[in-house]
């Protein structure tokens, strides 16, 4: 097979739909390209263009795969805000340039060369979708993990990976993915993380490696929850003078009641 | 620094079994710290004498440390009363304390109730107590027989003779490298607060504070008598005579209290071992429960350590022990967090505070999820797991939650006070750190415990 050379990419073409599979199996050629793949601005697009369109295109073409601000764009170029969105939107129109939901800042208008696919910064990674975090895939992997540990007791990161793979193919998920959402199942406490003894539950994986299993038994702490005060959304105001007081309050009552 | 709700409830505490008076001279020593008498009256407006004797029942039951320190430049000393918050707050446990004693030692509880009633007390003034209290009817116990109990709760390190009165301290003073690196062996220097310092220098050293009541050689009181000693044995007399001297200062003079380390220790030790059996695996229980009854006494109140024969020996008397390994066993003990150190391998120790730093991230992660639901129970423990603060962008992140949903629950965290945040320099984003030091938890332990009192009339022994 040729070594797969990386594509120019069509300028012309905007491929506004490749974002919504980002964790699909092909995902390194998608990763951002080094410098010396960049893509280049065209000297004929920018001939065609007028003056003020081609200095804002020359600008979010060098911001690159992170894009470039609205109000970045008005205060490099010293534009009014009217005459930037004009010329904004004319590049728009004539497909050079996209707009590009950052998941960091929602509320932001970011602009991007058409050329380029938005960075992992922008896009928010694998589990967000249009800028939005896909709680449904989430809760899909959360899934998947907790069956195969489930299937095969103590597992490491790698084991699970594996086993996902194997019962679904095109789930597609890449191991550092599946690591995220084992590292978020433990802070859950569905999860726990335990170095192997290679002996009883563990005879599946080698002494010594870190592997996952399930958390048995019931959650422990919750005596300070059983306290009326401890859930309180009143206790800022609670004083042993003040109105909210705990010689009056019922719930404390109640409580007292029950157990003595 | 004691937070404000826990000063308002020593005061509490103070007021209840003290009255209003000492509790004043208390809260006064609690917000200000070590004060002088003169100063302690100027503040309070309260009579010299009245201030006096508010300290001597303070020093009395344990809750103020007096020590001299130098005044100006010159040699002047003056004395200062520092108050122990932890003794004050002890006294809410001295049920507990008693019932430590009551199932280890039964016959001496009598005499730990005297001393948590009395503070301090001569060994002389713990007989005629009990004496006193002996129900009509009953026989009285003989002076040996009380020795012989009270010696017992010495021998446990229940109780200990009392710390200097008025030990000299320099707060100013450089602090010498070979005493902070005896208290701080590894990497982490503790910072010791005021009152951990001034109660080190107070302290006897472990031979004196635990040094029991001589007894009287049999025939000692016979040798008072007549003077017929013959000149061989003249030696043999004269040591008689010093330990008769011995045993009569340790009886009338030296003042005794109970150790509230060592209660403090049981307690933590009796809460460890129950509250991991409800996470127990097959098989292990047997060896945890073996393990805790192995126990040897040590010093160290912070560790439980049992050797490997004594372990074994027990769990062969449990069900299904015989049948286990020596293999199985350590590994099990490995698992559960008792280790061995390659110095000696035959003794397993088990560190209780790092089961009880556990259990109380346990309790404060559990409130903040029944309060904040289970978004905010991610978030405080990934960053209680990390600790040290982390950037708002990497918990999203890490969370995997929504940067909306991450924004709202960090502002309620922080605003409930479970988590504190620092800015960075002019990065608009905001450095999050959980408040491991349950500021929030004393808050409602204060109302809790303060309602207790008042309402219950919940008095101590």
């Amino acid at each position: 097979m040729p070594p797969r050379k990386r594509p120019a990419p069509p300028p012309e073409e905007p491929s506004p739909s490749s974002k919504p599979q980002p964790d699909a199996q092909p995902s390194e050629p998608s990763k951002p390209s080094p410098d010396s793949e960049q893509p280049t601005i065209s000297a004929t697009i920018l001939a065609q263009l007028p003056s003020q369109e081609r200095l804002a295109y020359k600008l979010i073409f060098e911001a690159g795969n992170k894009g470039m601000w609205m109000l970045d764009i008005r205060k490099k170029l010293l534009m009014g805000p009217n005459i930037a969105t004009k010329v904004v939107r004319t590049l728009v129109t004539q497909g050079l340039i996209k707009e590009v939901s950052d998941v960091r800042h929602r509320s932001r208008k970011i602009f991007m060369a058409t050329d380029f696919q938005p960075s992992v910064e922008i896009t928010g990674g694998t589990w967000y979708h249009n800028g939005r975090l896909d709680t449904d895939a989430v809760t899909t992997a959360r899934r998947c993990c907790q069956a195969q540990v489930e299937r095969l007791g103590a597992a490491t990161a790698q084991m699970i990976h594996h086993g996902i793979l194997k019962d679904d193919p095109r789930a597609g998920y890449t191991i550092d993915k599946i690591r995220d959402i084992i590292k978020t199942m433990v802070l859950d406490k569905v999860l726990e993380e335990v170095k192997s003894t290679g002996t009883g539950e563990f005879t599946t994986v080698r002494a010594g490696t870190m592997c996952y299993r399930l958390v048995t038994g019931a959650p422990q702490g919750g005596m300070m929850e059983g306290i009326p005060c401890g859930v309180c959304p009143r206790i800022d105001e609670c004083s042993p003078e003040g109105i909210i007081s705990p010689s009056t309050c019922v719930y404390y009552k109640k409580w007292l009641q029950m157990d003595f | 620094m004691v937070s404000q709700h826990g000063i308002l409830l020593a005061d509490n505490i103070i007021s209840d079994h003290f009255g209003p008076i000492v509790s004043k001279v208390c809260g006064c020593l609690l917000r200000h710290g070590a004060l002088s008498l003169l100063e302690i009256v100027r503040r309070l407006e309260l009579s010299p004498r009245q201030v006096k004797n508010s300290l001597l029942i303070l020093i009395q039951h344990n809750c103020v440390q007096a020590y001299t320190s130098p005044r100006g430049g010159g040699d002047k000393t003056v004395t200062l009363y520092l108050a122990i918050f932890d003794n004050v707050l002890h006294r809410l446990r001295f049920s507990k304390f008693l019932s430590v004693v009551r199932v280890d030692i039964p016959e001496s509880e009598v005499l730990l109730e005297g001393l948590l009633q009395n503070g301090r007390l001569t060994f002389e003034q713990l007989v005629e107590r009990t004496i006193f209290k002996v129900p009509e009817g009953s026989p009285l116990p003989t002076r040996e027989e009380i020795r012989m109990n009270f010696n017992k709760l010495v021998y446990a390190h229940y109780v200990e003779r009392c710390p200097k009165p008025e030990p000299f301290f320099d707060p100013l003073a450089v602090e010498q490298p070979t005493s902070t690196r005896k208290r701080a062996p590894k990497t982490v220097e503790t910072v010791l607060s005021l009152e951990q310092k001034v109660v080190c220098t107070a302290a006897l050293s472990d031979a004196e504070r635990f040094s029991q009541i001589p007894y009287l050689m049999e025939g000692s009181s016979s040798a008072n008598d007549g003077h017929h000693a013959v000149a061989g044995n003249k030696r043999k007399h004269e040591a008689l005579e010093v330990d008769e001297e011995d045993s009569i200062i340790a009886e009338s003079e030296v003042l005794w209290r109970i150790n509230f380390e060592r209660f403090i220790f049981c307690l933590k030790k009796k809460f460890c071992a129950e509250r991991k059996k409800a996470k127990m695996r097959l098989g292990t229980l047997a060896i945890w429960e073996a393990f805790f009854e192995a126990n040897v006494t040590n010093n160290d109140n912070k560790t439980v350590t049992s050797p490997i024969d004594g372990i074994l020996e027990r769990v062969g008397q449990k069900e299904g022990g015989t049948s286990m390994t020596l293999d199985q066993i350590i590994s099990v003990l490995n698992d559960l967090e008792c280790t061995s150190t390659t110095n000696n391998p035959e003794e397993f120790t088990f560190d209780l505070n790092k089961l009880v730093e556990t259990c109380r991230n346990d309790e404060i992660e559990s409130l903040v999820k029944k309060k904040h639901g289970q978004e905010a129970y991610t978030i405080f423990r990934l960053l209680l797991k990390q600790g040290c603060p982390v950037e708002t962008d990497e918990i999203t992140d890490r969370t995997i939650l929504d940067k909306q949903v991450v924004h709202e629950t960090l502002y309620k965290l922080w605003k409930d006070e479970y988590i504190d945040s620092e800015g960075v320099g002019l990065v608009p984003y905001r450095h999050m750190h959980p408040v491991t030091t349950p500021s929030v938890v004393h808050l409602s332990v204060c109302y809790t415990l303060d309602l207790l009192i008042k309402n219950l009339k919940f008095k101590m022994v």
